[in-house]
């Protein structure tokens, strides 16, 4: 977060912020081998025990929200609260030997200056270590264990970030070297966010849209571009095709701060899902706070909302599922919802009910592009 | 009742036995004073290793069956392993001057012909004022009371046999064989006391016999907690092995070296690397094992493997959308 934010008035928040370093790879290197040397003299001690490993605790009771004074953005981050994984702990060994695991596999990898997805990851450890790893899933969390330990970046260990977001519309890119990609040319497919953060760092970009428009969906994202609703009200579209991944929210944060005029909004489907998402994107996440507090960004809700539920027929309205409960809970014991916000949410929960952006198609597969239009006329978002 | 008499070796009693059997033919005298091959004695040795050189022969002899120690079974030393508690009453106890010697023998046997298999089973034998005796409610409950977990052992029951008290284990290895004898005594006998036997006393007498086998003998008797512990070491010593092996920074491999205390040469391979990590691994285990304040095995805890703590919102959405197999439907 750069000039905004260093003018901003942060006392007492700097001090509690725990934050992950973004560091080349013979110090990561470094970092494992501090780690490794530790552990040995510590077993081989007159005393001699087997140490426990001590990571920055990734639960609400360690995150706090700092809020900008002069800036519209406020982001979760994460303290200085640790808990250990402990070998000896029953039921928590394995836990701590996947750590080991990975950290070994990570500084293999660092050694061949080779970079990897979390999915290469996944299906390595799977074969090297059966027992210990089951699903990427359990990978994941294994990885983020080791940047609360190391205190460094998921990029940093070598491992990218996932290809997963695309752009489309009127923003040209243009890595180093390369010619400028004009997203608007690009089809339904959109221009693919690459996973390399260095890579997306690098980009060079151009714009004349007045807007940035994130869509959840994959579908949803696809039919806009393919009706260049992005040239009817001059727009740049961004899908990360469901939760946000770091490199779209990296990338969308770069746009924030390259354009700062450009209002960013969301659509997202009306239930508690979206709004998780929709909030991801806002003020990072917990799972990943160690490094997602650098990548928020000021996304208004544009839709699906309560009062848009008018425009779509009562039979496209469907029931909340066990799984949207769970996560609205979550939400609502979270301390950065707004009170627009939780009034939506509040107003889902007691219906019981969720409705799908494709809801809208009922009016019509152009009523999409004119539903966008209309709101963001009337600038309709919050 | 003879083969047990024998265990607790009392020369004072075996002088009694002579007189009185003046004119007895010489074999029963010969059993009396038959030279003690295993362990020699002197006349000053105290009580309990007397009764701890006694169960010795008794376990040696299969059961004082034989004349002579079992070549065959019990090739080396290191066959049996042999341990005592003592526990006395304090001063200030109901009952003061009371004294409870415990011994414990582990012998580790191949099945072999000339043994009869006990299985899963302890006859503990029970001594009281140096007489054999019948087996007491506070001596069950004392030794159904023992957290034998904590030792590696699950007790299954313990149960009255007149003449000894019958522990089954669950599962023991099968080549592994517990013996025990508990004596009970005043220390002012030969002089006569009524008492009642203690079952704390008991207990204590027990426990300290298993700690001494297990502090005496590394890796002997440890908890189930541990030994499962143990099988995770090769993994780990794995992963550190091949840490420091593909490191390229000699300061470092060097400083490891030294640490693991292998030579400095270059030619080091992982296997060995991997060994001394794993080594010193288990010996912290075992040796942390046999501290009193083991640590307990954990109620659930925060991070037990596989159950999500807090929501986060990603993993739900992983779940809800990872049934595809798309690669593209995983966060982050």
């Amino acid at each position: 977060m750069d000039d905004l934010s260093k003018s901003s008035m942060k006392f007492f928040s700097d001090q509690q912020l725990c934050f992950a370093d973004i560091l080349l790879p013979h110090e990561v290197q470094a970092r494992i081998q501090v780690a490794v040397l530790n552990f040995l003299k510590i077993l081989s001690s007159p005393d001699p025990e087997i140490s426990d490993l001590p990571l920055i605790n990734r639960k609400s009771s360690n995150s706090r929200v700092s809020e900008g004074i002069l800036t519209d953005v406020s982001w979760i981050f994460l303290s200085h609260s640790f808990c250990s994984r402990s070998l000896m702990k029953a039921n928590a060994t394995k836990a701590f030997i996947r750590v080991w695991k990975v950290m070994e596999m990570c500084f293999e990898f660092l050694t061949q200056e080779k970079r990897v997805t979390q999915r290469e990851l996944f299906y390595k450890l799977l074969c090297d270590s059966p027992h210990y790893f089951s699903s990427q899933l359990q990978v994941n969390r294994t990885i983020q264990d080791v940047v609360a330990l190391l205190r460094c970046s998921r990029y940093s260990l070598g491992i990218m970030a996932s290809s997963k977001g695309l752009v489309a519309g009127r923003i040209l890119l243009q890595e180093p070297n390369q010619e400028a990609v004009d997203c608007s040319a690009c089809g339904s497919s959109g221009y693919a966010i690459s996973g390399d953060l260095n890579l997306l760092e690098s980009l060079i970009m151009k714009t004349d849209a007045r807007y940035i428009v994130v869509v959840e969906k994959h579908a949803i994202f696809q039919r806009l571009a393919e009706d260049h609703v992005f040239n009817q009200i001059p727009s740049i579209l961004l899908t990360a095709k469901g939760y946000p991944d770091i490199a779209t929210r990296f990338l969308l944060h770069r746009m924030s701060r390259a354009f700062p005029d450009l209002p960013i909004l969301a659509l997202v489907d009306w239930n508690p899902a979206g709004l998780a998402i929709l909030s991801t994107y806002k003020f990072g996440s917990i799972g990943m706070g160690l490094e997602a507090y650098r990548y928020a960004c000021n996304v208004k809700w544009l839709g699906l909302r309560g009062d848009d539920l008018q425009l779509i027929p009562q039979q496209s309205l469907a029931p909340l599922k066990p799984r949207d409960l769970q996560i609205a809970r979550s939400l609502i014991s979270s301390t950065t919802l707004q009170d627009n916000y939780r009034q939506e949410l509040a107003v889902m929960m007691q219906s019981g009910q969720r409705a799908e952006i494709e809801a809208l198609y009922s009016n019509g597969y152009d009523y999409l592009g004119k539903y966008l239009a209309k709101k963001i006329v009337q600038a309709n978002y919050i | 009742m003879d083969h047990e008499m024998l265990i607790l070796k009392i020369p004072s009693v075996a002088a009694e036995l002579v007189i009185e059997r003046g004119d007895a033919s010489g074999l029963r005298c010969e059993n009396v004073f038959l030279p003690n091959e295993c362990s020699p004695l002197n006349f000053s040795s105290s009580n309990v290793e007397r009764l701890k050189s006694g169960l010795e022969e008794y376990v040696l002899k299969h059961r004082n069956s034989l004349n002579n120690k079992c070549d065959s079974c019990f090739c080396s030393r290191e066959k049996l392993k042999i341990s005592s508690g003592v526990a006395s009453s304090m001063e200030s106890h109901r009952s003061p001057g009371l004294i409870v010697e415990a011994v414990i023998a582990i012998s580790e046997l191949p099945e072999s012909l000339c043994f009869r298999s006990s299985g899963n089973k302890t006859e503990v034998l029970h001594f009281k004022d140096f007489s054999p005796s019948s087996v007491s409610i506070a001596s069950l409950n004392a030794l159904t009371s023992i957290d034998w977990r904590s030792y590696g052992l699950t007790l299954v029951s313990a149960v009255d046999q007149v003449d000894h008290a019958l522990i089954e284990w669950e599962s023991l290895p099968p080549y592994l064989h517990i013996d025990m004898v508990i004596h009970c005594y005043h220390k002012q006998y030969p002089g006569k006391y009524k008492y009642q036997p203690d079952r704390h006393l008991i207990k204590k007498g027990v426990k300290l016999a298993l700690d001494d086998l297990k502090e005496k003998h590394t890796g002997l008797l440890l908890s189930a907690h541990a030994v499962k512990i143990c099988s995770y070491a090769p993994d780990l010593a794995s992963s550190i092995a091949g840490i420091i092996l593909s490191s390229n920074d000699l300061k470092f491999r060097s400083k490891c070296s030294t640490l693991l205390e292998l030579s400095q040469s270059q030619a080091i391979g992982k296997q060995t690397v991997e060994d001394r990590i794993k080594e010193k691994i288990i010996s912290v285990i075992e040796t942390n094992d046999r501290k009193p304040e083991k640590i307990k095995e954990a109620a659930p805890f925060l991070f037990e493997d596989d159950r999500p703590q807090d929501l986060d919102p990603a993993d739900l959405y992983l779940e809800e959308h990872a049934g595809g197999g798309n690669v593209f439907s995983f966060p982050d």
